[in-house]
Formats: structure tokens, sequence, C-alpha cells
């Protein structure tokens, strides 16, 4: 287990490393300038600014300074928030987005989980039908357009929740809900196609020969078995609610990180771009990390080792 | 009303505790209506720091919590601010001003040294401000800014604690204007030392000689508000208690929450515009900017003809324009230089300096000079790009000006929308046909604009060229500078040959189209930056 | 035992008799002799909802890609006077497709505000008196063509590499994997933000990012099945006759991959379609006059309250397009699926 968690924790400061050097490569690529006021400059003031920000050394020194700050922590000062540390500034703004985030993940995959095992126990039934159109449509509808949706007819029609505004619990549920859409219908799909593969083992069989009742085969048996699987998807839909904060935020005015960094990217924030990146990176590595590590705690089966196999 | 929707919700105690505070202070208001209001910008605050601040929302945030020697008013004009009165030597340019006494929020007293020390610490190069170039008349600033010169010998001195002494390079009749932008404002010292580089990057690590003070701003996050503050020397006047502010990225969100009853403020795009334009809460204010095309001469040989920059600018529909394509309140342009900024004698700039053939349209026109431009030019057809931002106006605006111009025989048009900052540098860089470009006045003077059109200006991206234009600015900023009439004169006699010879393509003059709730009165607009100004607002 | 046994002697046979022979061939395969392919399209007609999908698919495909022949007007040509026309369809008289509209409250016909004369609009007009339903007859060309064009790189890099990546085995298949282990932990997005950015915001940029980023799960599930094939009889047959091993991933495994590819492929032409939208909000889409459903849908969206039907339309058509990918990408799964073969 330890040889297998330094195994881990090396690819992912690999990973890391590789991820802050790309990004600090593909910025020095990017057209354009980080000056917020370059219209009214002339050459001689941007060089002059420049030096202050050390852009006018060598890119290898700009990248060994870069490098030496990314290991303490230090990802440099914000070009949109002048003096603002881009490590206050993620740091600041983290808090709503992994609460929508959050929020938004465990009622997608709950209400997934109850969807699509519902479908698989009265498959081929109506339930079922309505089960599967319900998460196709989830996947369908772009967040933007769900959100705008949600914003119009329950916070500007119908006034059931707040908008425009955060601060308490009443702000967060239409982004929550927007949030959670996409997840719900991964998590619908996966537990439908794993519950009928469980529905239809040999040990299910067995109980039910046993003459075990069928809540009681569907709760001790099916539901525990196929929940095991889900746990593989928790990566894939951890990027799915990152892609989906950057446009949600925006639209809600979530005052995250995801509409930061969309912000960032239009205005040439390099440290902001390069900052959230990382941190970007570095919350689903750990997030693949725990999964695969649960995983292994779960399900006997698996044995985590240093091999590959 | 927030306090309403906060307890309908339960709300959070945090945000209930602030309000309850908003609420606690107005009680000791003679029983008149709450006097708070809910506003909302598109963005949030980027810096308080004012020798570094770049974009509008801070600089009007700053105008609000703090005070420079003289402040803008209503018109144009300016009023005193923390100087009470000021003097212009003969030659214009020895400006001394003379400090009233106020405080600072944390008590100190604001002193001419406070002006020095600011003015210094933007100039001086380390600070790396991108507005510095705002100080290059002054004496020295520029030499000092290069790191030619020592900070000392700047041309700001304090004659004791109530009395600013400038020198400036040339005179400069504008000089005025310029003291009241948040560039110009005070800092205090010990303030600033004392937080170093971390000065003013939140509400709390900044101090106040403004109307208001800031609360709860964080840094980065999108609400604070402004609190009124009791040590402003002209607090009896300042009758709003708190705003609030809150920075709506998303303009359909902003209006929605407008209608939901949450803000006393939005702005508006174009297809809203036309929902509202009959409301009693609708505003249209003219801003002192211009939308212009500019033709690259350097890179396309046949800008240089003069024809077909006269065929281009006649075959633009301007008035079909603004009202059908933008329809966000946005007029057709007198000229380059906007209208409602400046004005002598009672006669507006842009029409004492108007060219009618410099912004009317006229397909048949168009067509003609377009065939003998060709004819001179000896091309059949010309197949160039447009440039412009990405923003939903900058694309209404590319593609509409493409559909105009492929009107005239054998010109095909690209569009190439970029995000500003990468326009921006192709601009600069004559990477470009043709490009759409912006200008936002600093100041109310015609000379900003117009500035930029001289052969050796570097925003002057198509690089159109003419020696009497050249002339008549020099002269107007050396030996006429410092006569009025006669400056003005040249202003507009560069102005018409600029039009006449279509040096450049007006477009639009900006304009803001807002919703104010009817019972918000007395917030004063300006066309020129900060935009606007609380100080005088209260509710009825 | 052996020693009792009867010696044959020819007596012992009898001829076939032609009655007999008839017997005989009731042993015979009646049924005519399908291919893997053959079957799974039997299959798959049989699977109502996907073959509905099929066809609501090939009608799209139809409709954009022969968009010059269904367009009412020109979709690029701007008509700023008749800008944001509400849908009019002569003949019907049901709000929505009347040519009236709300207005500061009041239903106004926004077709005589315009002076719009005979002139209509079968799904109403944009900002600039574009006709809206040829908007997005070439706005869904535009984005099937990045999702398909997208799909295609992935297709061909992520196959090679899983195949390689199997095929290969040993360190060449661990190294590989920890790339792929690598990009994984890497949000795809961020990624395809950062390119398009630096290849400067277009079509082709966005393909290629799109591209680059999710070649990813092809090359791992082609791995997988590869490693699965590797030892399988007809493959060792192969590699026992001497064969290239280039011709058996050409000949053996590319046949055998086919199903894997095809619904996987399925899912990444919608992902595609999805990503594109997501970057036209966020403001890195295709660039004007140029439209996608991703750029219509994103134009709507700011005008909802007062123009609805700007939204709607192009939203329904990606929506149905995802839907009718998603359908058919599960309906091919299960007649791919050798479980499921009667």
């Amino acid at each position: 287990m330890v040889k297998y968690l330094g195994k881990r924790i090396f690819y992912i400061v690999l990973t890391l490393f590789i991820v802050s050097t790309i990004t600090f490569f593909l910025m020095k690529f990017m057209p354009g300038t980080p000056l917020t006021n370059q219209a009214k400059l002339t050459p001689g003031q941007i060089h002059q600014i420049y030096k202050q920000y050390g852009l006018d050394k060598p890119v290898w020194q700009q990248y060994l300074v870069y490098l030496a700050g990314v290991v303490h922590g230090n990802f440099g000062i914000s070009f949109q928030f002048s003096n603002q540390a881009v490590s206050y500034l993620i740091g600041s703004r983290m808090g709503p987005s992994l609460i929508i985030g959050g929020q938004g993940m465990v009622l997608g995959v709950l209400v997934g989980l109850v969807v699509g095992s519902l479908g698989a126990v009265k498959a081929n039934t109506w339930i079922d039908t309505t089960a599967t159109i319900v998460s196709i449509l989830f996947v369908s509808i772009p967040s933007f357009v769900l959100a705008v949706l949600l914003q119009y007819y329950l916070g500007l029609k119908l006034r059931w929740f707040p908008i425009a505004d955060w601060g308490g619990f009443m702000y967060t549920v239409l982004p929550t809900l927007a949030l959670a859409a996409s997840p719900l219908a991964e998590t619908a799909r996966f537990m439908r196609t794993e519950m009928v593969d469980v529905l239809s083992s040999d040990y299910i069989e067995l109980a039910k020969a046993k003459g075990l009742g069928k809540v009681g085969i569907i709760y001790h048996h099916a539901l525990r078995n196929s929940l095991i699987p889900i746990i593989t998807i928790i990566g894939p839909l951890t990027v799915n609610i990152m892609t989906g904060s950057m446009v949600v935020e925006n639209i809600f005015s979530v005052p995250g990180i995801g509409e930061q960094f969309v912000k960032s990217v239009l205005t040439n924030d390099y440290p902001t771009i390069m900052g959230l990146t990382i941190v970007y990176c570095a919350m689903l590595c750990v997030v693949l990390l725990i999964t695969d590590i649960l995983y292994g705690l779960i399900d006997p089966r698996i044995r985590l080792s240093g091999n590959n196999n | 009303m927030k306090l309403n929707s906060l307890a309908k919700l339960g709300g959070v105690a945090l945000l209930s505790a602030v309000v309850l505070a908003g609420c606690g202070s107005k009680s000791s208001q003679s029983g008149s209506k709450k006097q708070t209001l809910t506003w909302t910008t598109p963005s949030n605050i980027a810096t308080m720091d004012t020798s570094t601040m770049t974009d509008l929302y801070s600089a009007q945030t700053a105008n609000a919590t703090n005070q420079g020697l003289l402040q803008m008013a209503p018109g144009n004009k300016v009023k005193p601010g923390v100087a009470k009165s000021y003097t212009v030597s003969k030659d214009g340019k020895t400006w001394t001003f003379n400090l009233r006494k106020s405080n600072w929020s944390n008590g100190d007293p604001v002193t001419a040294k406070d002006f020095v020390f600011a003015w210094q610490r933007t100039v001086k190069p380390k600070t790396a401000s991108q507005y510095a170039y705002i100080f290059a008349n002054i004496k020295n600033a520029a030499k000092i800014n290069a790191g030619k010169m020592a900070l000392s010998k700047m041309g700001v001195k304090a004659e004791g604690n109530y009395k600013l002494v400038v020198s400036l390079n040339k005179p400069q009749s504008y000089f005025k204007f310029m003291v009241a932008q948040p560039e110009f404002f005070p800092q205090n010292s010990k303030v600033v030392n004392k937080y170093g580089s971390k000065y003013a990057t939140n509400a709390k690590r900044n101090v106040y000689n403004g109307p208001f003070l800031l609360k709860g701003w964080n840094g980065t996050n999108d609400t604070w508000k402004l609190v009124k503050n009791s040590k402003y020397w002209d607090a009896k006047a300042v009758k709003m208690q708190t705003i609030n502010f809150q920075a709506v990225k998303d303009p359909s969100t902003s209006l929605n929450g407008y209608q939901s009853g949450k803000f006393d403020y939005t702005t508006l795009n174009g297809t809203q515009v036309k929902q509202y334009k009959n409301d009693k809460d609708y505003k249209v204010n003219k801003e002192a900017s211009t939308f212009y095309l500019e033709l690259n001469e350097k890179k396309d040989p046949i800008f240089k003809n003069k024809n077909i920059r006269k065929a281009i600018s006649y075959a633009i529909d301007r008035s079909q324009f603004v009202n059908k394509v933008l329809a966000d309140g946005s007029q057709a342009p007198k000229g380059y230089v906007p209208d409602a900024m400046s004005e002598r004698n009672g006669k507006d700039f842009a029409d004492q300096a108007y060219v009618k053939s410099g912004v009317s349209y006229n397909l048949a026109q168009a067509k003609k000079y377009w065939a003998k431009g060709l004819q001179e030019t000896g091309k059949k057809s010309v197949s160039l790009n447009l440039l412009s931002d990405d923003t939903d106006g900058a694309k209404k605006s590319t593609e509409f000006i493409q559909s105009q111009l492929t009107k005239l025989p054998g010109f095909k048009v690209t569009n190439q929308n970029l995000p500003f900052k990468t326009r921006l540098s192709r601009s600069q860089n004559g990477q470009f046909d043709m490009v759409i470009s912006a200008w936002i006045a600093d100041y109310p003077d015609p000379s900003n604009f117009l500035d930029l059109f001289t052969s050796t200006n570097s925003y002057n991206n198509g690089k159109w060229k003419n020696a009497q234009y050249d002339a008549l600015i020099k002269k107007s900023e050396n030996q006429d500078a410092n006569n009025e009439a006669a400056r003005w004169n040249d202003m507009v006699q560069a102005e018409k040959i600029l039009m006449n010879d279509q040096g450049v393509v007006p477009l639009y003059q900006q304009a803001l189209s807002t919703l104010q709730k009817s019972k918000v009165k007395g917030v004063q607009f300006y066309p020129t930056s900060p935009q606007y100004g609380w100080q005088n607002a209260y509710i009825k | 035992m052996a020693d009792n046994a009867k010696p044959i002697s020819a007596g012992d046979f009898k001829p076939v008799s032609a009655a007999d022979r008839g017997k005989l061939d009731s042993e015979k395969i009646s049924a005519p002799s399908l291919t893997f392919l053959q079957d799974s399209w039997r299959r798959l007609r049989k699977n109502r909802a996907a073959m509905i999908c099929l066809v609501i698919l090939i009608i799209l495909f139809i409709l954009a890609f022969g968009s010059g022949f269904f367009e009412t007007h020109n979709p690029n040509a701007t008509n700023p006077n008749l800008a944001n026309l509400p849908p009019k369809i002569p003949g019907i008289d049901i709000n929505g497709f009347n040519g009236t509209i709300e207005q500061s409250g009041t239903r106004v016909n926004a077709y005589v505000q315009a002076h719009a004369g005979n002139a209509y609009y079968i799904l109403g007009t944009d900002y600039l008196g574009r006709d809206l339903f040829s908007r997005i007859l070439y706005g869904t060309r535009i984005s099937l063509e990045i999702a398909l064009i997208a799909s295609f790189f992935d297709l061909a890099f992520g196959v090679v590499y899983g195949i390689v990546s199997g095929w290969m085995g040993g360190r060449v298949d661990t190294i590989m994997q920890r790339i792929i282990e690598i990009m994984l932990s890497i949000p795809n997005l961020v990624v395809m933000v950062l390119l398009i950015l630096v290849l400067k915001p277009g079509m082709s940029a966005i393909i290629y990012s799109i591209a680059i980023t999710s070649w990813i799960n092809m090359a791992r599930l082609v791995r997988a099945q590869t490693l699965e094939l590797k030892n399988q009889e007809f493959i060792l047959a192969a590699r026992a006759l001497g064969e290239s091993s280039w011709k058996i991933s050409f000949k053996h495994l590319l046949p055998n991959l086919s199903s894997v590819i095809i619904i996987n492929l399925m899912f990444t032409i919608p992902t595609a379609i999805f990503f594109e939208a997501f970057l036209s909000y966020i403001g890195i889409g295709i660039s004007a006059p140029q439209a996608s459903l991703g750029t219509l849908i994103n134009d709507g969206q700011k005008n909802f309250q007062f123009l609805p039907y700007q939204m709607w339309y192009p939203a329904i058509v990606l929506s149905v397009l995802m839907i009718a990918f998603n359908i058919l990408g599960d309906g091919l799964r299960d007649s791919f699926d050798p479980k499921g073969r009667e």
C-alpha cells in the first residue's frame, strides 16, 4: 500500500511538473500582451513594465523562477488584479465553486443512482423508458442552456429561488441544479447497465432460489455490487463539473473560480491561467487517487500493488 | 428590500448582520426613506491602488472613496475638491493649488505632501504603473519614469502642508480635468508604507478621503459596498448611507436581477433596449467615446488613395447601424471627436468641426469614388480583412460593416474577431488591413482624441499622414497652448482636415443604455471616466 | 475385446439412397450465413428507437450538408431593417408562428413594425436580419463538420495508439500507459482552451484541440480490446503462419475492433459538438460570420427573455442531434454485443 501510494504520488508530481511546463511554454506562444492598458502605452513604457514583472529575462530563466515559485505554492502576481497573489485569488474564490460543485456532484450522483436502479429493476417498462429519456435528455442539453432556462423560469417567473447574487443556501440551489444534470445523467446510465448485469448474475439467481424477497435482493445484493463500479466514474464526473462550473458560475453570478478562469483566458492573465491550470490538474489527480484507493478498499477483488496489472 | 428577501430566506447570519448594521446607522436619519441602493457593475474591482489602476470600474470606486484636488462636475466641468482654489501662472506652466483642511478616514490630515507622495509613487519606475504616461507633461516626470532622473526632481512640490505647486513642461488648459482623475489622487504615505506591496489589495488595507468608505471588498470578490464617510469634508452633502455593489458579468442575469427587484440599476444591450425604450426607468447616457475604422496605408497602399477612403466612408449607413444593428442608444457620429464632450462659448466642438461628407452615407457616391479610386490605383478587385474584438458588439459591427462594404463592386471582406488584447497588439504591429478601433476620453478635451492621428503617434495604426494636420496639432500644443481661442481654432481646423481627407472613418459614438429605478435621484453621469458619481445621490 | 471385434466387410456398407440424402441435409445450416456486421445490422433494425434516431440523423445530415438546396435565404445575407423578427409561417395563426411578439407587455406584429411587406421567415431572423432557419442549417453543418473531422483525427490517432500499445506490450505498453494516465489527469477543457488561444480562435484550432484532447478514451478501449484479442487462436494462428504484425493488425485486429471503434465514435461525435458549443459560450468558438449551433445558441441565450425563439430552435436541433447520436450509440452497443445474439 505504502509503495503503491508512493508510486502514485510520484506520478502526480510528474504530471503536475509536465502540466506546469507545458502551460508555461504555451503562454509564451500566446498572442497579445497581458497589459490592461496597452492601448495607451508606448513601447518604451511597455518594456519598462515588463522589466518590473521579470518578463524581459530570457525564457528559460523565467521558467526556472516560475517552477521554483510553483514548488512553494506561489503562482506569481495576477495581471488583472494588481498586486494580488494568484494563490490568494484562487483561494478566495475557490469556496463557492467547491460548494456548488460538491452539491451538484452529490445531488447528481444520488438521484442518478436512484433513476438508474429504478430503470434496471423495472427494465423494459415505462419507468425504464422514462429513466432513459431523462438521462439522455440531460446529457443532451448544454449546461448553459439549462442554466438560462432555470434562471428564467424558476428564478424570474416563478420566483422560487433568488437570482443574481450569492450568500446563503437558497442562492446555491439553481447553480447546483444546473451542474447536477450531467452527473445525474451519466450516473443513471452507468448504474442501469451495471445493475442489469448484476441482476442477471448467478448469485442473484441463487438468492432468488433461496426465496429472498425482491426488496431484500435488490438492497442487499444488487445495489451494493453495482455501487462499486460507480466509484470509477467519479473522476470523469469531476471533470464535467469543472467544465460546467465555468459557464454556470457566470450565468448565476457565483463568485467562483471557474468564471475567473474564463475571465483570465479572455484577458491574457498568464499567471492566473497557469496557476488555475495547475490547481485544476492537482484537484483531478487527488480525486482520481482517492477513488482508486476507495475502489481497492471496497472491492476485495482488486488489490492495490505496485504492479501495473 | 434586501432585508426583506433575506428574512424570507432565513438568510445567512453573516449577511443579515451586515444588513442590520446598515439599518442601525440609518435610524439616526430623520424619518426619510432608507438611503440605500444596490448598483450593478459588469466587472469586479481590480485594485484600489490609484497608482496601478487601469480599469474603469476600479476608477469609479476610487472616485467615490477618494478625492483629488478637483472633482468632476456636471457639464464636463470641474469643481473644488481637496483644493478649495487654484491659480495658473501667466505662461500657463505653473499651477498652484490651495488645499482645504480635510482628513483621511483614519484621522490623519490630508496634506500637499500626500499628493507629492502619490504622484511620485506613480511615476517611479519600480511601481510599474501603466498610467505613468499621463504625468508626461509634468516637469521631468517622463525622465524619472524612464529611470533617468531622481524622483525628487519631479515638478510637483508641497509648500507647507496646504499648498501644492505643479510645474508643467507646456501649458495645458485641460490639466484641471486631469487632477480630478484617480491617478492624481493623494495617497497616505503612512498607510502605503505600512502595507507595502499589499497596499490597497483589499478594503481594509487602504485609507479614504472621499465621500464614501469601501467595505466588504476582500480583493477578489464580486460584492462590496460604499458606506458614507463621516470624516469627509463635505459629509453633510452626502445623503446616501449605503450603496451595495454587485459585479454581474452576464447582461441577462443583471436584467433579471433588476426585474426581480434586487438591483436598482442595470445596463441594457440592444435587444433589451427595444423592450424598455418607453419605460420610465430607461436612461441613455452618451459617452465621450468614438468607434472608428482605421485603414492600414502602410500594408495596403490602396488606402493611400483618398477616393478609396471616401468610398468606404460613404458606403457605411451609420444611421441604420446605430438604430437597427446596435440599437443600444449609440448614435451616428458627427465626426471623429465625440459630441457633448467639450464646448467653447456655448458651441460644441463636434458641431463646429462638422464635415458632412466625412460621416454620411451615399451608396451612389461611394460607388463613384470607388470606381475612380480603383482606376487610379490600377486595381480591379480588392480582398481584405476586417479586424475587431470578439465581444458581442464588435461582432455585430464587423458583420454589419462587412455587409456594407461588400456592396462596393469587387470588394471582398473577411472578418477577423480576436480577443481584445490580441486585437490590440495586431493593430499596433500593423498586422491588419482594416481595424475597428475605439477611443474613450481620459479627460474632456478634443486634444485627447486628435493627438492620436499625428503621423508619429503610436496609436495611429493606419499610418495616415498629413503635414498640415501635424502642424496644427503642434501649434495647439505649443504657441497656442496658452491661448484658449487660438488653440480651439487649431483643433477645429485639424478635425476638419482629418474628416475631409477621411484619415479615419468614424462609425458611431457609444452610449450607455440603462435602467435606473425612478426613486433613485441625483446619481451623476460623466461622459468621461469615472462615468458615475454618487455623492449627491438620494432615494426619494 | 479387440480380439472379438468383427472384421468389417464391404457388405456392411450400403450406398446412401436419395431419400436418406435428404435427411442428411437437415443438418445443414439453413439460415443464410451472416457476417458480423450483417448480423449486427439485423439486430439494430429490430431496435426501433435506434432506427428512428438513425433516420433522424440521416435527415439532419442531408439537410445540413445539402443546405444549399433547403435554405430559404442566404444564411449570411444581412438585412438590419428586418432584424430580430419572430417566426412567421404564412397561413398559420398561432402565437409563435404568426410574426407577433411580446414587446413591453403587449403583443405586436413585428413584421408590420419593420415594414417587412410580404417577406416571411419561418424561424424568424437574428440581430442582423439573417434568416434563422438557414443559419441553423448552416450552423448544423459547421458543427457536424467540426465533430466529424475531430472524431476522424481522434479515431486515427487513438486507434493506432491503442493497437500499438496493446500489441507491443511490455515496456512500450507501460510507457504508453503512463502517458495516458498523465493525460487523463489533466482536465481536457483546460488544455483545449489553452490550445485555442495559442492557435488563435477559428475552426481549425477548435478541431485540433478537440482531437488532441479526446483520443485518450479511444486509445484505452482499443488497447483493452487488443490485449484480449492478442491471445486468441486466430491471431496465434496468423502469427504461427508468419504474418507480419502490420498485416495482422489490419486484416485481423481492425475488423474485430470495429465494434468498439464505431460505438466509441457514436459518443465522441456528440461530445465534440458539445465542446464546440461550450467554447462558443465562453467566447472562443467559431468566428463570425460563420456560425455553429453553439454560437447560435449563445447568441440566442443573451436575449432569451425577449426573443426566446432565437435560443429555442438551435438548442432543439442541438439536443435532437445529441439524443440521436446517444441512442444510436446505445443501440449499436447492444447490437454488437455477442451476448445479445439470438
